[in-house]
């Protein structure tokens, strides 16, 4: 049973479960996304991914389906108006089919796994969604990561590293997954699968030949463990964060895969220098955050690179931005640094 | 001025026999009387429809969609003329029941139905969720009264509505109020006194005492209500005698409901 004894107050990456599911299987291509439930809750989240994705230069729409269930399906129960919904999207020729389901299918009981469960000659995922169970946004994530996980069947491991949970609906999403392979590509590690950000059902049949997986971060630990149950492949909690972290994470990489990391570790530390000479002009600065909310996990990489160019932290500083999530290895930094520089030059 | 009462208690205490005999002797005074059955079981108003099941307003929202109903194909005139709605509900298992009391209640309204001297609403075993509790909510049943027998779980069930009634009555606007107890007898030794004394214990009185009686399952056998069965009964006389109380009442009150051991040592001392 779930309790909210308090109204809670919903952040970025709090809110619909649903929704995290939707930032999963709307990336996954040749497939189409059923949400059953009334109208509403699919066009609400059309409308957000539509609007994230122009965001991120991506003009796609997302192919999303409402079984659109009125009153009498709540009476009577939405099973029926399921089916007839995967019955017409099979017809469709399409690789595959995502169900979700939403608040009042689960109130009613409508068992949409035994609906998922029957024949339609595509194969066809349920991913539990219901948002008053308790979950948040992330459970959505995590759940459809491990209901497609799923579909893939163990196998020999490869070369690479898998990417395991990008934000896809967070703004610089594609500069942190290039920071990362920069990172991976410096220690001659190649990506085996983005798990999951564009790619398609057949795609997902290699999700278990990675060496490594390494999640967006530690949200996702019940992606991770799932994935090493059932490929066994060892994860790494965390994308790279902050400059310590950087290198921590190149040398932890290094390990997993029993290479070499003196060299890459090296030329990091060199780039770091470079970079923070370049923000010279804004060393010594009294600065203090935006958000007067300290548990932002943004915060310990600000501590770290405000330490670093020693600018003192003080309440009556320059009001600096902090990122919503924090910045993603020495180049999340650098445009960190930019974003200072602006506010302090302003 | 129209009276809405409403009849909830224990599964199988006997709420529907009591209802159709109430609204049969109510329709006996002259009184337009209509009765709902708010079960998806659909048995309320059998007995007042001589042993036949009515369709049931939410049977025919399933077969007819989107397509038209009229207030003729979902309103039966039973015995003396009463009239006889049955709310009926989702397959076991499925669906929402409660949701279908709220859109049987909706599409009652937009007929215009609920009209007459008095609306009886028969109301499954215990108020299970929102649904249920409809009856109660403002503009439907004003007058509520609890059927119990001097049995424990009987009189645990009936305080269990004490508290919905008690937490709806405290709403603004709400004009639910307990209006009395009907004792439906067991042939428990001290029955009446104890369903009295828990009458007054929550605030409220017994309003009637009804005897258990064989002439009630044979009635039912005839597929008719004591009251057409056997008019001259003893037990036909005690109905006729609730509809005149139920007629006259006018002590409403918001309930007092007890704790759990506080009825348990009520039922004790009756023993």
């Amino acid at each position: 049973m779930s309790l909210n004894p308090l109204p809670i107050h919903i952040s970025r990456f709090g809110g619909c479960t649903l929704t995290g599911a939707l930032s999963v299987t709307t990336q996954v291509r040749d497939t189409v996304t059923i949400v059953h439930g009334p109208k509403g809750c699919t066009h609400h989240n059309f409308s957000l991914l539509h609007a994230t994705g122009l965001d991120n230069d991506n003009i796609s729409l997302p192919d999303l389906i409402s079984t659109g269930i009125s009153e009498t399906d709540i009476i009577f129960g939405g099973e029926k108006v399921l089916e007839r919904t995967l019955d017409m999207v099979a017809e469709r020729n399409v690789g595959g089919i995502f169900v979700l389901s939403t608040c009042i299918i689960d109130t009613i009981g409508d068992d949409v796994g035994a609906v998922c469960r029957r024949h339609y000659n595509v194969p066809v995922i349920s991913v539990p969604t219901a948002g008053f169970l308790g979950g948040t946004f992330q459970n959505g994530v995590n759940n459809a990561l491990n209901a497609i996980a799923d579909t893939a069947e163990p196998c020999l491991p490869g070369q690479g590293a898998n990417i395991i949970g990008e934000k896809n609906l967070e703004y610089e999403v594609d500069e942190n997954y290039a920071e990362v392979t920069r990172l991976l590509s410096a220690l001659g590690i190649p990506v085996n699968l983005r798990f999951l950000r564009d790619c398609s059902l057949s795609d997902i049949t290699r999700l278990g030949a990675a060496r490594l997986n390494i999640l967006r971060d530690d949200d996702l630990l019940g992606v991770g463990k799932h994935l090493q149950q059932r490929f066994g492949t060892p994860y790494i909690s965390s994308y790279p964060v902050g400059l310590g972290g950087t290198i921590d994470f190149l040398e932890t990489v290094a390990g997993g895969f029993g290479v070499k990391s003196t060299q890459a570790v090296l030329e990091e530390k060199v780039l770091q220098e470079e970079i923070l000479c370049e923000f010279e002009d804004i060393s010594g600065t009294s600065i203090t955050f935006d958000q007067p909310d300290t548990s932002s996990d943004a915060i310990p990489v600000a501590r770290e690179v405000a330490g670093r160019i020693s600018a003192s932290i003080e309440s009556d500083g320059c009001v600096v931005p902090l990122p919503l999530s924090p910045p993603v290895g020495t180049n999340g930094i650098r445009r960190m640094l930019h974003r200072w520089r602006r506010a302090i030059h302003a | 001025m129209m009276k809405q009462i409403a009849l909830y208690g224990k599964g199988g205490i006997g709420k529907s026999t009591t209802s159709a005999n109430l609204s049969a002797a109510l329709s006996g005074m002259g009184l337009d009387i209509l009765q709902i059955g708010c079960d998806p079981k659909r048995d309320s108003t059998r007995m007042l429809m001589h042993g036949n099941f009515i369709p049931t307003v939410m049977d025919l929202v399933r077969e007819r969609g989107e397509a038209p109903i009229t207030l003729s194909e979902i309103e039966f005139t039973g015995f003396n003329g009463v009239r006889c709605v049955e709310a009926g509900g989702p397959e076991p298992g499925v669906g929402c029941a409660g949701r279908g009391i709220i859109a049987t209640f909706q599409l009652l309204e937009k007929f215009g139905a609920l009209k007459g001297d008095v609306i009886v609403y028969d109301v499954l075993g215990d108020v299970v969720c929102g649904g249920f509790a409809m009856p109660m909510r403002e503009g439907y049943a004003q007058d509520v009264y609890l059927v119990t027998s001097g049995e424990l779980m009987s009189l645990y069930a009936a305080n269990n509505i004490c508290k919905a009634i008690k937490r709806l009555s405290s709403r603004q606007k709400s004009t639910c109020r307990l209006a009395g107890v009907i004792c439906n007898a067991k042939n428990q030794p001290n029955e009446e006194e104890l369903v009295a004394e828990f009458a007054i214990r929550v605030n409220s009185s017994l309003i009637q005492f009804i005897p258990r009686d064989r002439v009630v399952q044979l009635a039912e056998l005839n597929r008719k209500t004591v009251i057409e069965f056997e008019p001259a009964s003893a037990q036909a006389e005690c109905y006729r005698t609730l509809a005149a109380r139920v007629m006259e009442n006018t002590h409403f009150t918001i309930p007092t409901p007890l704790e759990i051991d506080e009825l348990e040592s009520l039922a004790y001392s009756y023993i």
